[in-house]
Protein backbone atom coordinates (compact mmCIF):
# COMPACT_ATOMS: atom_id res chain seq x y z
CA UNK A 1 0.00 0.00 0.00
CA UNK A 2 2.79 2.38 0.93
CA UNK A 3 4.34 1.85 -2.45
CA UNK A 4 1.13 2.79 -4.16
CA UNK A 5 0.65 6.06 -2.32
CA UNK A 6 3.12 8.15 -4.35
CA UNK A 7 1.46 6.85 -7.46
CA UNK A 8 -1.89 8.14 -6.26
CA UNK A 9 -0.42 11.51 -5.52
CA UNK A 10 1.12 11.62 -8.93
CA UNK A 11 -2.20 10.79 -10.53
CA UNK A 12 -4.06 13.45 -8.58
CA UNK A 13 -1.52 16.11 -9.32
CA UNK A 14 -2.27 15.73 -13.02
CA UNK A 15 -6.01 15.81 -12.65
CA UNK A 16 -7.05 19.37 -12.05
CA UNK A 17 -10.70 19.07 -11.16
CA UNK A 18 -12.08 22.54 -11.30
CA UNK A 19 -9.55 24.24 -13.53
CA UNK A 20 -12.15 24.98 -16.19
CA UNK A 21 -14.47 26.97 -14.02
CA UNK A 22 -11.95 29.70 -13.37
CA UNK A 23 -10.91 30.25 -16.92
CA UNK A 24 -12.82 32.08 -19.58
CA UNK A 25 -11.92 32.52 -23.20
CA UNK A 26 -12.71 35.03 -25.93
CA UNK A 27 -11.62 33.99 -29.39
CA UNK A 28 -13.29 36.84 -31.20
CA UNK A 29 -12.38 39.82 -29.14
CA UNK A 30 -12.48 43.18 -30.83
CA UNK A 31 -9.63 45.66 -30.73
CA UNK A 32 -9.62 48.84 -32.80
CA UNK A 33 -7.31 51.80 -32.97
CA UNK A 34 -7.70 55.35 -34.22
CA UNK A 35 -5.33 58.03 -35.32
CA UNK A 36 -6.90 61.43 -35.77
CA UNK A 37 -5.05 64.24 -37.48
CA UNK A 38 -6.28 67.22 -39.43
CA UNK A 39 -5.05 65.60 -42.66
CA UNK A 40 -6.28 62.07 -42.31
CA UNK A 41 -8.18 59.78 -39.99
CA UNK A 42 -6.93 56.25 -39.79
CA UNK A 43 -8.96 53.50 -38.23
CA UNK A 44 -8.38 49.75 -38.06
CA UNK A 45 -10.24 46.87 -36.50
CA UNK A 46 -9.22 43.40 -35.46
CA UNK A 47 -12.10 41.04 -34.74
CA UNK A 48 -10.08 37.92 -34.02
CA UNK A 49 -8.29 38.79 -30.81
CA UNK A 50 -7.68 35.96 -28.39
CA UNK A 51 -7.99 36.49 -24.67
CA UNK A 52 -8.05 34.31 -21.59
CA UNK A 53 -9.43 35.54 -18.30
CA UNK A 54 -8.65 33.75 -15.06
CA UNK A 55 -11.11 34.92 -12.42
CA UNK A 56 -9.34 33.10 -9.58
CA UNK A 57 -5.92 34.59 -10.20
CA UNK A 58 -7.48 37.87 -11.47
CA UNK A 59 -5.32 37.54 -14.54
CA UNK A 60 -5.98 38.51 -18.12
CA UNK A 61 -3.93 37.57 -21.17
CA UNK A 62 -4.47 38.95 -24.67
CA UNK A 63 -2.84 38.09 -27.96
CA UNK A 64 -3.54 39.41 -31.44
CA UNK A 65 -2.17 39.19 -34.94
CA UNK A 66 -1.07 42.51 -36.39
CA UNK A 67 -1.96 41.32 -39.89
CA UNK A 68 -5.55 40.75 -38.84
CA UNK A 69 -6.19 44.48 -38.52
CA UNK A 70 -8.54 45.57 -41.26
CA UNK A 71 -8.15 49.10 -42.65
CA UNK A 72 -10.40 51.10 -44.93
CA UNK A 73 -7.69 51.36 -47.54
CA UNK A 74 -5.18 48.86 -48.86
CA UNK A 75 -2.29 51.27 -48.71
CA UNK A 76 -2.80 51.89 -44.99
CA UNK A 77 -2.68 48.15 -44.37
CA UNK A 78 0.52 47.90 -46.37
CA UNK A 79 2.26 50.78 -44.60
CA UNK A 80 1.14 49.56 -41.21
CA UNK A 81 2.40 46.01 -41.67
CA UNK A 82 5.49 46.61 -43.75
CA UNK A 83 6.91 49.91 -42.54
CA UNK A 84 5.60 50.65 -39.07
CA UNK A 85 4.77 47.48 -37.18
CA UNK A 86 7.00 45.18 -39.27
CA UNK A 87 4.60 42.27 -38.98
CA UNK A 88 7.00 39.76 -40.45
CA UNK A 89 9.36 40.30 -37.54
CA UNK A 90 6.77 41.02 -34.87
CA UNK A 91 3.56 39.28 -35.95
CA UNK A 92 1.79 39.61 -32.61
CA UNK A 93 0.93 42.13 -29.95
CA UNK A 94 0.48 40.77 -26.44
CA UNK A 95 -0.81 41.91 -23.12
CA UNK A 96 -0.61 40.22 -19.74
CA UNK A 97 -2.08 41.92 -16.73
CA UNK A 98 -3.70 41.75 -13.34
CA UNK A 99 -7.11 43.12 -12.55
CA UNK A 100 -6.64 45.13 -9.37
CA UNK A 101 -9.31 44.59 -6.66
CA UNK A 102 -11.35 42.38 -8.97
CA UNK A 103 -14.57 41.38 -7.19
CA UNK A 104 -15.72 38.04 -8.56
CA UNK A 105 -18.71 37.74 -6.24
CA UNK A 106 -20.67 40.73 -7.48
CA UNK A 107 -23.01 40.62 -10.46
CA UNK A 108 -22.91 44.36 -10.95
CA UNK A 109 -20.94 46.35 -13.47
CA UNK A 110 -17.54 47.24 -12.07
CA UNK A 111 -14.83 49.60 -13.23
CA UNK A 112 -11.34 48.37 -12.45
CA UNK A 113 -7.75 49.09 -13.33
CA UNK A 114 -5.81 46.40 -15.15
CA UNK A 115 -2.08 46.75 -14.62
CA UNK A 116 0.13 44.84 -16.95
CA UNK A 117 2.65 44.61 -19.70
CA UNK A 118 1.84 45.52 -23.28
CA UNK A 119 4.11 44.29 -26.05
CA UNK A 120 3.92 45.88 -29.49
CA UNK A 121 6.65 45.91 -32.13
CA UNK A 122 8.86 43.81 -29.83
CA UNK A 123 8.85 46.45 -27.10
CA UNK A 124 7.27 45.92 -23.70
CA UNK A 125 5.74 48.72 -21.66
CA UNK A 126 4.04 48.78 -18.27
CA UNK A 127 0.56 50.16 -18.61
CA UNK A 128 -2.58 50.79 -16.54
CA UNK A 129 -5.88 50.41 -18.33
CA UNK A 130 -9.27 51.42 -16.97
CA UNK A 131 -11.83 48.77 -17.83
CA UNK A 132 -15.47 48.04 -17.40
CA UNK A 133 -16.33 44.49 -16.40
CA UNK A 134 -19.86 43.22 -16.88
CA UNK A 135 -21.41 39.84 -16.22
CA UNK A 136 -24.23 38.66 -18.43
CA UNK A 137 -25.49 35.08 -17.97
CA UNK A 138 -22.32 34.10 -16.10
CA UNK A 139 -20.22 35.29 -19.03
CA UNK A 140 -17.83 38.17 -18.63
CA UNK A 141 -17.63 41.19 -20.90
CA UNK A 142 -14.51 43.31 -20.53
CA UNK A 143 -14.26 46.61 -22.41
CA UNK A 144 -12.49 49.92 -22.31
CA UNK A 145 -10.15 52.28 -24.06
CA UNK A 146 -6.71 53.76 -23.56
CA UNK A 147 -4.01 55.67 -25.39
CA UNK A 148 -0.47 54.84 -26.39
CA UNK A 149 2.34 56.99 -27.74
CA UNK A 150 3.74 55.96 -31.11
CA UNK A 151 7.29 56.78 -30.03
CA UNK A 152 7.07 54.53 -26.95
CA UNK A 153 7.14 51.49 -29.21
CA UNK A 154 9.96 52.72 -31.43
CA UNK A 155 7.76 52.88 -34.49
CA UNK A 156 9.53 54.95 -37.09
CA UNK A 157 7.41 57.19 -39.28
CA UNK A 158 9.10 58.99 -42.18
CA UNK A 159 9.05 62.82 -41.79
CA UNK A 160 6.87 63.24 -44.91
CA UNK A 161 4.09 61.18 -43.36
CA UNK A 162 4.48 62.35 -39.78
CA UNK A 163 1.69 64.89 -40.19
CA UNK A 164 -0.69 62.14 -41.33
CA UNK A 165 -0.25 60.00 -38.25
CA UNK A 166 -1.15 61.09 -34.75
CA UNK A 167 1.41 61.07 -31.96
CA UNK A 168 -1.02 59.35 -29.64
CA UNK A 169 -3.12 56.46 -30.84
CA UNK A 170 -6.36 55.66 -29.07
CA UNK A 171 -7.21 52.02 -28.67
CA UNK A 172 -10.60 50.51 -27.91
CA UNK A 173 -11.30 46.94 -26.92
CA UNK A 174 -14.18 44.64 -26.12
CA UNK A 175 -13.97 41.00 -25.13
CA UNK A 176 -16.91 38.70 -24.66
CA UNK A 177 -15.86 35.61 -22.73
CA UNK A 178 -17.18 32.09 -22.66
CA UNK A 179 -16.25 29.34 -20.19
CA UNK A 180 -13.07 27.66 -21.33
CA UNK A 181 -13.70 24.05 -22.35
CA UNK A 182 -10.55 22.05 -22.82
CA UNK B 1 7.35 72.82 -83.77
CA UNK B 2 3.77 72.97 -82.60
CA UNK B 3 3.10 69.31 -83.26
CA UNK B 4 6.22 68.45 -81.28
CA UNK B 5 4.86 70.41 -78.36
CA UNK B 6 1.57 68.56 -78.63
CA UNK B 7 3.32 65.20 -78.53
CA UNK B 8 5.32 66.33 -75.53
CA UNK B 9 2.21 67.51 -73.74
CA UNK B 10 0.45 64.29 -74.67
CA UNK B 11 3.17 62.13 -73.15
CA UNK B 12 3.18 64.23 -70.00
CA UNK B 13 -0.57 63.76 -69.61
CA UNK B 14 -0.28 60.04 -70.35
CA UNK B 15 2.51 59.63 -67.82
CA UNK B 16 0.60 61.47 -65.13
CA UNK B 17 -2.45 59.30 -65.83
CA UNK B 18 -0.40 56.12 -65.46
CA UNK B 19 1.12 57.54 -62.33
CA UNK B 20 -2.32 58.35 -61.02
CA UNK B 21 -3.55 54.87 -61.71
CA UNK B 22 -0.73 53.16 -59.85
CA UNK B 23 -0.35 55.52 -56.91
CA UNK B 24 -3.67 57.16 -56.34
CA UNK B 25 -6.19 54.45 -57.19
CA UNK B 26 -4.80 51.96 -54.60
CA UNK B 27 -5.34 54.67 -52.05
CA UNK B 28 -9.07 54.50 -52.48
CA UNK B 29 -9.34 50.77 -52.84
CA UNK B 30 -10.98 49.00 -49.95
CA UNK B 31 -8.98 46.27 -48.28
CA UNK B 32 -12.06 44.04 -48.21
CA UNK B 33 -11.75 42.64 -51.69
CA UNK B 34 -14.01 40.11 -53.26
CA UNK B 35 -12.07 36.89 -53.11
CA UNK B 36 -14.53 34.69 -54.93
CA UNK B 37 -12.79 34.91 -58.28
CA UNK B 38 -9.24 34.79 -57.00
CA UNK B 39 -7.35 31.54 -57.30
CA UNK B 40 -5.99 29.99 -54.14
CA UNK B 41 -2.29 29.25 -53.85
CA UNK B 42 -2.73 26.26 -51.59
CA UNK B 43 -5.51 23.89 -50.63
CA UNK B 44 -5.47 22.07 -47.30
CA UNK B 45 -7.78 20.41 -44.82
CA UNK B 46 -8.46 22.13 -41.49
CA UNK B 47 -6.75 19.24 -39.66
CA UNK B 48 -3.60 19.57 -41.67
CA UNK B 49 -3.18 23.32 -41.28
CA UNK B 50 -3.94 23.24 -37.54
CA UNK B 51 -1.45 20.40 -37.03
CA UNK B 52 1.19 22.23 -39.02
CA UNK B 53 0.72 25.35 -36.89
CA UNK B 54 0.77 23.50 -33.55
CA UNK B 55 4.00 21.72 -34.49
CA UNK B 56 5.92 24.67 -35.87
CA UNK B 57 4.35 28.11 -36.03
CA UNK B 58 7.26 29.93 -37.67
CA UNK B 59 7.64 27.42 -40.46
CA UNK B 60 3.90 27.38 -41.10
CA UNK B 61 3.81 31.16 -41.21
CA UNK B 62 6.34 31.10 -44.04
CA UNK B 63 4.23 28.51 -45.84
CA UNK B 64 0.74 29.95 -45.28
CA UNK B 65 0.70 33.50 -43.89
CA UNK B 66 -0.28 36.28 -46.24
CA UNK B 67 -1.44 33.84 -48.92
CA UNK B 68 -4.83 33.04 -50.32
CA UNK B 69 -5.59 29.50 -49.24
CA UNK B 70 -8.48 27.07 -49.39
CA UNK B 71 -9.38 25.14 -46.26
CA UNK B 72 -11.77 22.21 -46.16
CA UNK B 73 -13.37 21.30 -42.86
CA UNK B 74 -16.47 20.79 -40.78
CA UNK B 75 -18.43 23.70 -39.33
CA UNK B 76 -18.15 23.85 -35.55
CA UNK B 77 -19.82 27.17 -34.88
CA UNK B 78 -21.33 30.13 -36.69
CA UNK B 79 -21.31 33.46 -34.87
CA UNK B 80 -22.41 36.99 -35.63
CA UNK B 81 -20.48 38.68 -32.83
CA UNK B 82 -19.53 42.36 -33.38
CA UNK B 83 -21.56 42.39 -36.62
CA UNK B 84 -19.07 40.05 -38.28
CA UNK B 85 -20.02 36.80 -39.94
CA UNK B 86 -17.67 34.22 -38.54
CA UNK B 87 -17.38 30.49 -39.10
CA UNK B 88 -15.24 28.31 -36.87
CA UNK B 89 -14.05 25.07 -38.47
CA UNK B 90 -13.29 21.97 -36.43
CA UNK B 91 -10.01 20.17 -36.30
CA UNK B 92 -9.10 16.81 -34.82
CA UNK B 93 -7.57 18.54 -31.81
CA UNK B 94 -10.35 19.77 -29.53
CA UNK B 95 -8.88 23.11 -28.56
CA UNK B 96 -7.69 24.39 -31.90
CA UNK B 97 -9.62 25.29 -35.01
CA UNK B 98 -9.84 27.67 -37.92
CA UNK B 99 -11.59 31.04 -37.53
CA UNK B 100 -12.94 32.33 -40.84
CA UNK B 101 -14.06 35.93 -41.08
CA UNK B 102 -16.53 35.85 -43.94
CA UNK B 103 -16.89 38.63 -46.52
CA UNK B 104 -20.28 40.38 -46.21
CA UNK B 105 -21.17 39.43 -49.80
CA UNK B 106 -21.43 35.77 -48.71
CA UNK B 107 -24.39 36.44 -46.43
CA UNK B 108 -26.79 34.30 -48.43
CA UNK B 109 -24.54 31.28 -48.17
CA UNK B 110 -23.88 31.66 -44.47
CA UNK B 111 -27.61 31.35 -43.80
CA UNK B 112 -27.66 27.92 -45.46
CA UNK B 113 -24.91 26.54 -43.25
CA UNK B 114 -25.53 23.98 -40.56
CA UNK B 115 -23.26 22.70 -37.83
CA UNK B 116 -21.03 19.79 -38.82
CA UNK B 117 -21.56 20.50 -42.50
CA UNK B 118 -18.50 19.99 -44.64
CA UNK B 119 -17.49 23.17 -46.46
CA UNK B 120 -14.54 24.75 -48.16
CA UNK B 121 -13.53 28.33 -47.44
CA UNK B 122 -11.15 30.51 -49.37
CA UNK B 123 -9.44 33.40 -47.64
CA UNK B 124 -6.20 35.11 -46.68
CA UNK B 125 -4.34 33.28 -43.95
CA UNK B 126 -3.12 35.81 -41.37
CA UNK B 127 -1.51 33.49 -38.84
CA UNK B 128 -2.19 31.55 -35.68
CA UNK B 129 -3.14 32.37 -32.11
CA UNK B 130 -5.16 29.53 -30.67
CA UNK B 131 -6.81 29.08 -33.99
CA UNK B 132 -5.68 29.65 -37.53
CA UNK B 133 -7.13 32.96 -38.72
CA UNK B 134 -8.52 33.41 -42.23
CA UNK B 135 -9.86 36.78 -43.33
CA UNK B 136 -12.06 37.87 -46.20
CA UNK B 137 -13.42 34.37 -46.75
CA UNK B 138 -15.72 33.12 -49.44
CA UNK B 139 -17.65 29.90 -48.93
CA UNK B 140 -17.94 26.86 -51.16
CA UNK B 141 -20.87 24.80 -49.94
CA UNK B 142 -20.08 21.70 -51.93
CA UNK B 143 -16.42 20.77 -51.70
CA UNK B 144 -15.73 18.10 -54.29
CA UNK B 145 -13.14 15.71 -53.02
Amino acid sequence: MNKLLPLFFLLFSFVDFDNNQHQFIARQGQVSFFSYTSLENIEAKNNQVLSILDIEKHEIAISMLMRAFVFKKDLMYEHFNESYIESDMYPKANFIGNIIDFDTSTKEVQTKIIRGKLTIHGITKEIDIKTTIKIIDKNYIVSGDFEVLVKDFEIKIPPILSSNIAKTISIKFRFQYKPYEQ
Amino acid sequence: MKSKNKIFLGTIILLSLINGYYFIVPYFKSSEKNMENETAELSVSSNKIVNAYTINEEKSNILYAGKIIEVTGFVKEITFLNNRNTIILNSNTQTFGVICDVNPNQKGKIKQLKENQKIRVKGICEGFLKDVILLNCSIDLTPNE
